[in-house]
């Protein structure tokens, strides 16, 4: 039965493209939100003398993690595309740490998903960002 | 120096000047930056996007010890993006004493048919 479920069949997909690139993974999951990952890498950094990480990986987490969050509450395979995405970042992300994402989705329409995602790197209670994004399912009625 | 940041090589990003001297971003298409099949990632889309406002402001002379910090970023995505080259291109909409506010657009093979727009605010060191 589990196998069947889409949210299952989510977490046990190889990553691949740009998850695969940045690391991203599972981490946990509830009724309407998925926290999701992303291992440190120098390569994120946007000025390797002063160690300053970029926020590009930031925006792909939140992506990729509301997403998530969306199969997570919905159980459905929609194909969906990401509308709109607004990040706050509350502060730098620190080098060597791993990023997590937690984004729950808050309501689903019949075609709009709307999502909220807070990142952390490391302490879940000095976050990194705050952001909103909404997602539109893409297959026609 | 855009490009010369580690994570924009991660993207393959690299930086060129149009005829009028505006810096703008090239992006060529790689397996590794897909998102669904035969599209380009979302997440990817914006982190041009930052990119783009980040160097537009570097062409502004903003100074070289203390990067700019970004504040926060808007996102529209418009279509989606196909895996071929994308280029981004950001204007400053107010050169603050502390805050910037700029727009950036990005698109692959029609200039006039974006895919994604952003704006972003970003807090510039002190003494720039």
């Amino acid at each position: 039965m589990e196998a069947e479920d889409p949210f299952e069949r989510l977490k046990s997909m190889p990553p691949r493209g740009h998850h695969a690139l940045l690391g991203i993974y599972h981490v946990a999951a509830g009724a309407d939100w998925a926290e999701l990952a992303c291992p440190f890498s120098a390569e994120f950094l946007l000025d390797a003398g002063s160690g300053l990480v970029s926020s590009g990986p930031v925006i792909s987490l939140i992506d990729a993690a509301a997403g998530a969050a969306i199969i997570a509450r919905t159980r459905r395979w929609e194909p969906m595309a990401t509308l709109d995405l607004r990040v706050d970042y509350l502060r730098a992300a620190r080098p060597e740490c791993t990023l997590h994402a937690r984004a729950t989705c808050h309501r689903v329409t019949r075609r709009v998903a709307f999502t909220r995602c807070e990142v952390n790197d490391g302490e879940p209670a000095n976050p990194v960002a705050f952001a909103a994004a909404s997602f539109f399912f893409t297959s026609e009625p | 120096m855009i490009e010369r940041a580690p994570y924009a090589q991660l993207l393959g990003v690299c930086e060129w000047t149009d005829a009028d001297g505006n810096v703008g971003l090239a992006m060529p298409a790689s397996p590794a930056l897909e998102g669904r099949q035969g599209f380009l990632y979302g997440g990817v889309i914006g982190s041009l996007l930052e990119l783009a406002c980040l160097a537009a402001l570097a062409g502004e002379g903003e100074a070289k010890e203390e990067r700019p910090r970004p504040i926060n970023i808007t996102i529209d995505f418009l279509r989606g993006g196909l895996m071929v080259e994308s280029y981004a291109q950001a204007r400053i909409v107010r050169l603050g004493k502390r805050v910037v506010n700029v727009d950036a657009f990005c698109w692959q093979t029609d200039r006039d048919n974006p895919i994604a727009t952003g704006r972003m605010h970003i807090l510039r060191p002190p003494g720039a």
